[in-house]
């Protein structure tokens, strides 16, 4: 169990190290960060002079070493745009991303695994029918247009809530059922598809043979068993809690960090879009970590095979 | 992995695609990816107007117009035009993104299993990094460091999905190098690329293609949700994304600017998705 563990945090460490190398080498293929910085037309002395503070004029080993160093000091720069610390920024606008995605995942969660398990169960029936065509919907229909459409039918025609804006619950209520639907759908998919897995094994038929009741075998065989996949799929969305809204909160005007990020993207403010790159590579490793540790707790066929449960 | 939806709803109305017919969703989606070709394929041709043409006239006509049939918008231009020209570069961007996404994970692939060792285990890590990564978020950082230009933004959405085609590739390729076709061409002479590219590939690529056709849906969603945000093509060119957006500032007085181009969208990934899917169904029972 402590090898599968310690590959597995190896693991995890190597992909933040991978971010971080990404964008050092974006960073440095964007072009002097000398001149992106201090604007072109800066006098050639104190763009000499930046380039030996941020010791641009080093191997370019000795650079990324720097940078790594810096990044594991917590030093992300500052916003070109309002000068302040660039993870100051970030932080500030997670609150109002939970607001939404929080929710959304409740939604998820208490629609998907259900829908999915039902489907599951009544295979070929309307539910079952219903629960496809509605999981096709959710991955034929964007976001923005879902988002859209639900501003269209409940905010213009029938005048019942806002379009957009942050002020009360009832503005959070359109973007949280954009994102919570489409989310659920594919939840439910997953769900039915793994149950219909689990049910169809040797030892369901074998418990139903010796005479088990069949509500007993779906909470004692087949749940169990089809919830390792599930978790899997949760535990990404749990890994996109941070940044999982940048469409939706674009469509609803909402002031968090996916709007933060297209903002600065839209004016190439650096040092807040690396921020946010490895907050959520952060998130999502750290979510990875949880759910393979879920995994060694679930099935112990991972735990006695140390790394055997890869890809 | 989102691409494997509509299997069972095409399974729901028919017989598993080892039958002889083909179920009627299938048919569907094939005569509406027609339509969408020869729509831009023959754009120049069949447009009405110019995409970029005003008619100040008749600004937001609504749709059914005599001389506008899905009306036009704030500048007088013909929303069909526009919604032409929009399909055939989005099916552009999308067409080439999985072309080089295929390619690139294929080739590297191959890598993986012709060298193994090191190489192998490097390009195992890059796919888990890619699949790790949400990557829209990669996406938006590629597209704020190095900024936007048509050929820079397909090659980037190219990198989409590129470890599905590396891990298929690899496997198929290992398990078929353990083959004698494999071994006997090899035995001859053959060089690597020829063992690959002649003899190997012919016999996974059915494989691919139905790969390909789980990803093409997928990038087109990727494309109009950057575009969407104004971060994917710039104006004048337009694609379905930049049109639901411009759309949306009208969303109370013309929302059939905005309609028209998302019902697009969300039609032809369906019909991709559902011809994908039988693809699978008839080419590849393996992948599931």
């Amino acid at each position: 169990m402590l090898r599968f563990l310690l590959i597995r945090l190896g693991r995890a460490l190597l992909t933040i190290a991978l971010v971080v190398t990404f964008a050092f080498v974006v960073l440095r293929l964007s072009g002097d960060p000398a001149l992106i910085i201090m604007s072109v037309d800066a006098p050639p002395e104190a763009i000499a002079a930046f380039r030996k503070a941020w010791g641009l004029d080093d191997p370019i080993w000795l650079q990324y070493l720097h940078y790594f160093a810096a990044i594991g000091q917590g030093e992300l720069g500052l916003s070109m745009r309002s000068g302040r610390p660039a993870l100051d920024l970030v932080v500030e606008r997670i609150p109002a991303t939970l607001a939404l995605t929080l929710p959304a995942l409740a939604l998820k969660l208490g629609i998907g695994i259900p829908a999915g398990i039902q489907a599951a169960l009544h295979r070929d029936s309307p539910i079952d029918r219903l629960v496809m065509v509605a999981a096709v919907a959710g991955f034929t229909v964007p976001s923005f247009v879902l988002g859209l459409v639900l501003v269209l039918l409940f905010a213009v025609q029938l005048g019942w809530l806002p379009s957009g804006g942050q002020e009360s619950w009832r503005h959070a209520i359109l973007p949280v059922l954009t994102l919570g639907i489409g989310g659920a759908a594919t939840l439910a998919r997953f769900t039915r598809s793994a149950m219909l897995e689990v049910l169809g094994q040797p030892y369901i038929r074998t418990a139903s043979a010796k005479g088990v009741p069949w509500a007993a075998v779906v909470r004692g065989h087949a749940l169990p068993n089809a919830a390792i996949p599930t978790v899997t799929i949760v535990g990404f969305m749990v890994g996109s809690l941070i940044a999982g809204a940048v469409v939706v909160e674009s469509v609803f005007s909402w002031p968090g960090v996916g709007r933060l990020l297209v903002v600065a993207v839209a004016n190439r403010d650096l040092a807040v879009v690396q921020c946010i790159l490895l907050l959520v590579a952060i998130t999502m490793v750290s979510s990875n970590l949880v759910v393979d540790l879920l995994y060694g707790l679930m099935d112990p066929r991972l735990r006695a095979g140390g790394a055997a449960g890869g890809h | 992995m989102a691409g494997t939806s509509a299997s069972s709803l095409v399974r729901g109305v028919a017989a598993p695609g080892r039958g002889r017919r083909m179920p009627a969703p299938v048919w569907i989606g094939l005569a509406w990816l027609a339509l969408m070709l020869v729509a831009a394929l023959a754009a120049d041709w069949i447009t009405p107007y110019r995409f970029t043409t005003f008619d100040l006239r008749n600004r937001l006509a609504v749709p059914f117009h005599p001389t506008h049939w899905l009306g036009t918008d704030e500048l007088g231009r013909d929303v069909l035009s526009r919604l032409i020209v929009s399909i055939r570069i989005s099916i552009l961007v999308a067409f080439g993104a999985t072309l080089i996404s295929a390619l690139l994970g294929t080739a590297l692939g191959f890598l993986a299993a012709h060298a193994r060792g090191l190489v192998e285990q490097l390009v195992l890590m890059l796919a888990d990094f890619q699949a790790a990564m949400p990557f829209l978020i990669l996406a938006l950082a590629v597209l704020a460091f190095l900024g936007n230009a048509l050929p820079l933004f397909i090659a980037l959405l190219g990198l989409y999905g590129w470890e599905r085609y590396a891990r298929i590739a690899r496997g198929l390729a290992i398990s078929a190098g353990a083959q004698g076709y494999a071994g006997a061409v090899r035995q001859i002479g053959a060089s690597p690329a020829r063992v690959y590219l002649r003899h190997i590939l012919p016999n996974i690529a059915s494989t691919l293609i139905v790969s390909m056709t789980l990803t093409f849906p997928e990038v087109i969603l990727l494309e109009s949700g950057l575009s969407f945000l104004g971060l994917g093509l710039q104006p004048p060119m337009t694609s379905l994304g930049n049109m639901v957006s411009y759309g949306r500032g009208y969303l109370t007085r013309a929302p059939w600017i905005l309609l028209a181009p998302a019902a697009c969208i969300v039609t032809t990934t369906l019909a991709v998705s559902l011809v994908g899917d039988w693809l699978r169904d008839r080419l590849d029972p393996t992948l599931r």
